[in-house]
C-alpha cells in the first residue's frame, strides 16, 4: 500500500510543480499577492509530497519488500540497514528521486528563507526565483513517473504481483560507509548549485541585474562549494581505499563530472566579487552560473547515458537524450533572457590595466573557466573523435595529467598574488611592499625544495621546481596579509595579535576565511606533487616468510588468516613492516568476499594502508591461495606514496576555510 | 579607459587562450588512443602496428592463465560480434576483480601486429552483469568503477 501512496505522491507533485510554475508566473506578472502565495505554497506541496514518495521507498528497503522492482535491483535481505538505505541512491531511478527530493528541500528552504526575510522587506526576487526551481522540479518529476521510456517508477512494483524471493543486492564495493555519504554528498554539493542559477534567472525574469541576486544566492553558492569539496574528496578517498590501485583520483569520466561544476563555482566565487566592488562582468556572472548548473546535469547525462563509460553510441539509453534536451532547453531559455535583457547587462566600468586585481581575477576565470573545457574535452573526446573522422578514440590519464599543469601552476601562482595585488592598476608602491619579500622567500623555498630532493637522489622536474616556489610564495603573501591585518587591528583596538588576529576574521568572514581556503589550495597542491610525482610501486610474489623491499621499507609476509563476518568473509595475510631493521608496525592487506555476491562477482580489496606520518604505505592484495600455508605464493602491489597525507589536510583547511567564509550573515558587499 | 591597455588585455587573453587550445590540441594528438574492437584490430593489422591501443571486448573462454609466480596475466580477447581474438598479456599487475570467463573486458596497450598481441598497460573489467538481465535495463556507471 505505501508504495501505492508514493506512486500517487509522484503522480500528484506533477500538479505542484506545474501549479507552482503557473500561479508563481502568472502573480508576478498582475502583481497578484494571493497567486503568489499560491504558488509559493505549491513549492511547499512539492516537498511533502516527494517527501512521501522518499520515505515509501525507504519504507520498502527496511521491510524487504521484494514485490518492488527498484528494491530486489539494489537491496537484499541480508543488507545491513544503513546500505538498505543507501540503496536508495544505488541505480538509476532511485537517484533521481533522491536527486528530486533534495531539490524539493532546497525549494521549501527558499520559501522559507523568502518568508523570514519578508517579515521586514517585500521582495519578489526570491518568488522570480522559485519559477526554474519548480521547472527543474517538474523535469525530475516526470522522469520518475515512470511514464517515459528508459525509467521505471522507483516505488513501481513487479507486473501480475510477482514477488522476488531475496533482491539482487548492492554492489559490495559500494557496500562501505564512505560510498554511503559520498554520492549523497556530491548530490548535495550539485543541487544546491540550483539555487544561485535559479536567483540569476530570477534576477533576469525581473530585470533587477545588480548585486541583489548574487548576494541572496552567495551562501547557497559557498554551501554548495564545500559540500562539492568535501564529496569530490570522499570519492577519491573512496577510490584510495577499495580500488586497490593506490591512488585517488584517475580522471575518470564520472570524477571529472564532479570535478567541473567544482571548478566553475569556484570561478563563479571569484567574479562576483568584480561585480560587487567594480559592478563589471554581470553577463560574465550570469553565464558562469549557468554554466555550472548545465554542468551538473551533463555530468549526470555523460555518466548515467552511457556514451562514455560503454562503447555504445547515442541513444542507447533513454534517459541521456531528455537530458539533453532540458539542458538545450533551459541554455536557449537563459540565452533568449539575456538578450531580452541585453541593455541592462552592460558593464559601467572596464578594466584599467593588464596588471591589477581585476585582471588577476579575470585570469583566474579564463584558467578555470578553461581548465574545465579541457577536461570535457578530454572527457568526450570518444565522442568528438568519431564525429570527426568516424573513428572513435580515447585519451589516457596522462593526457589530463600533463594538459593540467599549466594552467594549475599559473593559478597556484593567483592563489597568492590576486589577494595582494592592488586595484585598478599595480603600482611600484604597491609591487614592493607586497610583492617583493614573498617572491624572494619564494625563490629560496624554491631553490631549498629543488636542493633537498636533488640531496636525496629525487628527479626534478622544472614543475616541481616552479611548484614548491609558487606554494612559498603563496604561503608568505598570504601569512602577510593575515600578519599586516592583525597588527593593525591589535594596535587600534590596543588588544594582543592574537586578538587583532581574531578580530580580523572576525570582522570580515568571507575574506579571510576565503585566505585560509587559498592556503588549503597550497598545502593541497604539495600534497598532489609528491603522491602524484614521487610515488613508488613494487610488485612481487612472495611466499610465506618471505619479503620483499620498497624504498626504505621492508616487509615480511608473516602469517595468513581467513575470518567470517555477518555478511562477508575476510581472508588476507599479516606483513611485518621494518624501517631501517626496525619493526614499526603490521599490515593486513585482505579481500573480503560477499556471500550475497553474485558467481560471477570475485572478492573486493580491502587495501592495507600504513600511515607514516603524512607518508603512506599501501598494500594491494591479489588473491589468497588455498596452499598459502604449504608455500602457495601471493601477489602484492606496494606503494609508497609519499605527501599523501598532506593532500586530505590541504581540503580538510579548504572545507575550514569555506565554514569560516559562509558564517558571514549580511548581505552586504565587503568592506575594505 | 585607454586604448592601449585594452589592447594589451584583449592580446593577454587571445594569448593564454591560444596557448590553452594549441596545448591540448598537442597532448590529443600525442596521446590519443584508438579504440578498436578485436575483428577491427585484426583486420587493421599492420595499420595500427606498434600503435596504443585500446580494445574492448570479451574475455575468450579458458584463454586465461594467471601465473602468479611469474606475476603475468596472459588471456585472448574475442569480438562480440565475429570469431576475432587479440592476445593481451598484462604485467606486474594484479589481477583485477571481476575478471571471469566471457565478462567484458577493456585493455589499452601497445599493438604487435606480428604477434596479434596487446601489451596491455592498462585493464578494465565490467561487472556488467550485475544490472543486466534483471526486470529493467538500467545502465548504470557503478558497473565500470573496477579499473586496474
Amino acid at each position: 500500500m505505501t508504495a501505492e501512496i508514493g506512486q500517487a505522491a509522484i503522480y500528484l507533485s506533477v500538479l505542484s510543480c506545474s501549479w507552482a510554475i503557473g500561479f508563481l508566473s502568472f502573480g508576478l506578472w498582475i502583481r497578484n499577492a494571493r497567486a503568489i502565495q499560491s504558488g509559493r505554497n505549491a513549492v511547499v506541496a512539492t516537498f511533502i509530497l516527494i517527501s512521501i514518495a522518499t520515505g515509501a521507498l525507504i519504507y520498502g528497503f527496511v521491510t524487504d519488500d521484494f514485490s518492488m522492482k527498484y528494491v530486489v535491483e539494489v537491496s537484499s535481505a541480508a543488507q545491513p540497514v544503513l546500505y538498505k538505505i543507501a540503496a536508495l541512491w544505488g541505480a538509476m531511478s532511485g537517484s533521481l528521486l533522491f536527486w528530486l527530493w533534495l531539490l524539493t528541500v532546497g525549494g521549501a528552504i527558499v520559501v522559507w528563507q523568502n518568508y523570514q526575510r519578508n517579515k521586514q522587506t517585500q521582495d519578489t526576487l526570491a518568488d522570480y526565483s522559485l519559477i526554474p526551481i519548480a521547472i527543474v522540479q517538474l523535469f525530475f518529476t516526470i522522469l520518475v513517473t515512470g511514464l517515459i521510456d528508459g525509467i521505471y517508477n522507483p516505488l513501481a512494483r513487479f507486473p501480475g504481483g510477482q514477488v522476488a524471493a531475496d533482491g539482487q543486492g548492492m554492489n559490495p564495493l559500494l557496500q562501505t560507509p564512505l560510498m554511503a555519504i559520498h554520492p549523497p554528498t556530491l548530490y548535495i554539493g550539485w543541487i544546491s548549485l540550483t539555487i544561485p542559477f535559479a536567483f540569476a534567472v530570477g534576477a533576469l525574469v525581473s530585470g533587477r541585474i545588480g548585486s541583489g541576486w548574487i548576494l541572496r544566492s552567495r551562501r547557497w553558492m559557498l554551501f554548495s562549494w564545500i559540500i562539492l569539496t568535501i564529496g569530490i574528496t570522499l570519492g577519491g578517498n573512496w577510490a584510495y581505499q577499495e580500488l586497490g590501485w593506490g591512488g585517488y583520483w584517475a580522471w575518470d569520466p564520472v570524477e571529472n563530472a564532479s570535478f567541473m561544476p567544482w571548478l566553475l563555482g569556484t570561478a563563479y566565487l571569484h567574479s562576483v566579487m568584480i561585480q560587487e566592488k567594480r559592478n563589471m562582468l554581470k553577463l560574465w556572472n550570469i553565464l558562469l552560473i549557468t554554466l555550472a548548473f548545465q554542468f551538473t546535469l551533463l555530468g549526470t547525462f555523460i555518466t548515467r547515458s552511457g556514451i562514455i563509460t560503454s562503447v555504445h553510441a547515442f541513444g542507447g539509453s533513454g534517459i541521456g537524450g531528455y537530458f539533453l534536451s532540458f539542458i538545450f532547453a533551459s541554455t536557449a531559455g537563459v540565452i533568449g533572457l539575456i538578450i531580452y535583457r541585453w541593455n541592462r547587462l552592460k558593464s559601467a566600468n572596464r578594466l584599467e590595466s593588464l596588471l591589477s586585481r581585476e585582471s588577476a581575477f579575470l585570469l583566474n576565470n579564463w584558467l578555470l573557466v578553461g581548465l574545465t573545457l579541457i577536461i570535457l574535452w578530454g572527457t568526450l573526446w570518444p565522442v568528438i573523435s568519431e564525429a570527426i573522422n568516424g573513428e572513435k578514440s580515447s585519451v589516457p590519464e596522462a593526457f589530463f595529467n600533463k594538459v593540467v599543469i599549466i594552467p594549475g601552476l599559473l593559478l597556484l601562482f593567483l592563489t597568492g598574488a590576486g589577494p595582494i595585488i592592488s586595484w585598478k592598476k599595480i603600482t611600484a608602491n604597491n609591487f614592493r611592499r607586497m610583492f617583493l619579500m614573498p617572491l624572494v622567500i619564494g625563490l629560496i623555498g624554491g631553490a631549498l625544495t629543488w636542493g633537498f630532493l636533488a640531496l636525496i637522489g629525487y628527479t626534478f622536474p622544472l614543475y616541481s621546481v616552479l611548484c614548491s616556489f609558487a606554494a612559498v610564495f603563496v604561503f608568505a603573501a598570504i601569512f602577510a596579509e593575515f600578519y599586516r591585518g592583525a597588527k593593525l587591528r591589535a594596535k587600534r583596538q590596543e588588544t594582543s595579535f592574537v586578538n587583532g588576529l581574531n578580530l580580523l576574521i572576525q570582522r570580515n568572514k568571507r575574506r579571510y576565511g576565503g585566505y585560509i581556503i587559498h592556503i588549503g589550495i597550497v598545502i593541497l597542491y604539495i600534497g598532489i606533487m609528491g603522491s602524484k610525482g614521487y610515488f613508488l610501486l613494487e610488485s612481487q610474489t612472495v611466499t610465506l616468510g618471505g619479503s620483499m623491499e620498497v624504498g626504505k621499507y621492508k616487509l615480511t609476509m608473516i602469517d595468513a588468516f581467513e575470518k567470517e563476518y555477518s555478511n562477508y568473509l575476510r581472508s588476507g595475510v599479516i606483513f611485518d613492516v621494518e624501517k631501517n631493521g626496525k619493526h614499526i608496525g603490521t599490515m593486513e592487506p585482505a579481500l573480503h568476499a560477499y556471500y550475497a555476491a553474485k558467481p560471477d562477482e570475485e572478492p573486493t580489496k580491502e587495501s592495507a594502508i600504513q600511515h607514516l606520518g603524512v607518508n603512506d604505505l599501501y598494500i594491494a592484495l591479489a588473491s589468497v591461495p588455498r596452499n598459502i600455508k604449504t608455500g602457495g605464493v601471493v601477489n602484492v602491489q606496494v606503494y609508497y606514496n609519499p605527501l599523501i597525507g598532506i593532500v586530505w589536510i590541504g581540503v580538510a583547511v579548504m572545507v575550514l576555510g569555506g565554514i569560516v567564509a559562509i558564517a558571514e550573515k549580511s548581505e552586504r558587499s565587503e568592506d575594505s | 579607459m585607454k586604448k592601449q591597455s585594452r589592447l594589451k588585455i584583449v592580446a593577454a587573453s587571445a594569448i593564454l587562450l591560444g596557448g590553452m587550445a594549441f596545448l591540448v590540441v598537442a597532448m590529443t594528438r600525442s596521446t590519443s588512443m584508438r579504440h578498436f574492437t578485436p575483428a577491427l584490430l585484426v583486420a587493421a593489422g599492420d595499420e595500427a602496428h606498434d600503435q596504443r591501443v585500446q580494445v574492448d571486448g570479451l574475455i575468450a573462454e579458458e584463454s586465461a592463465q594467471w601465473d602468479a609466480v611469474n606475476f603475468k596475466l596472459t588471456f585472448a580477447i574475442r569480438d562480440r560480434e565475429t570469431e576475432a581474438t587479440v592476445h593481451v598479456i598484462y604485467e606486474d599487475r594484479l589481477k583485477p576483480d571481476n575478471f571471469k570467463d566471457g565478462g567484458s573486458v577493456f585493455v589499452e596497450g601497445k599493438y604487435d601486429a606480428t604477434q596479434n598481441l596487446v601489451v596491455a598497460t592498462k585493464l578494465m573489467t565490467k561487472c556488467a552483469s550485475k544490472y543486466e538481465g534483471a526486470e529493467s535495463a538500467v545502465p548504470t556507471d557503478e558497473t565500470s568503477y573496477t579499473s586496474e
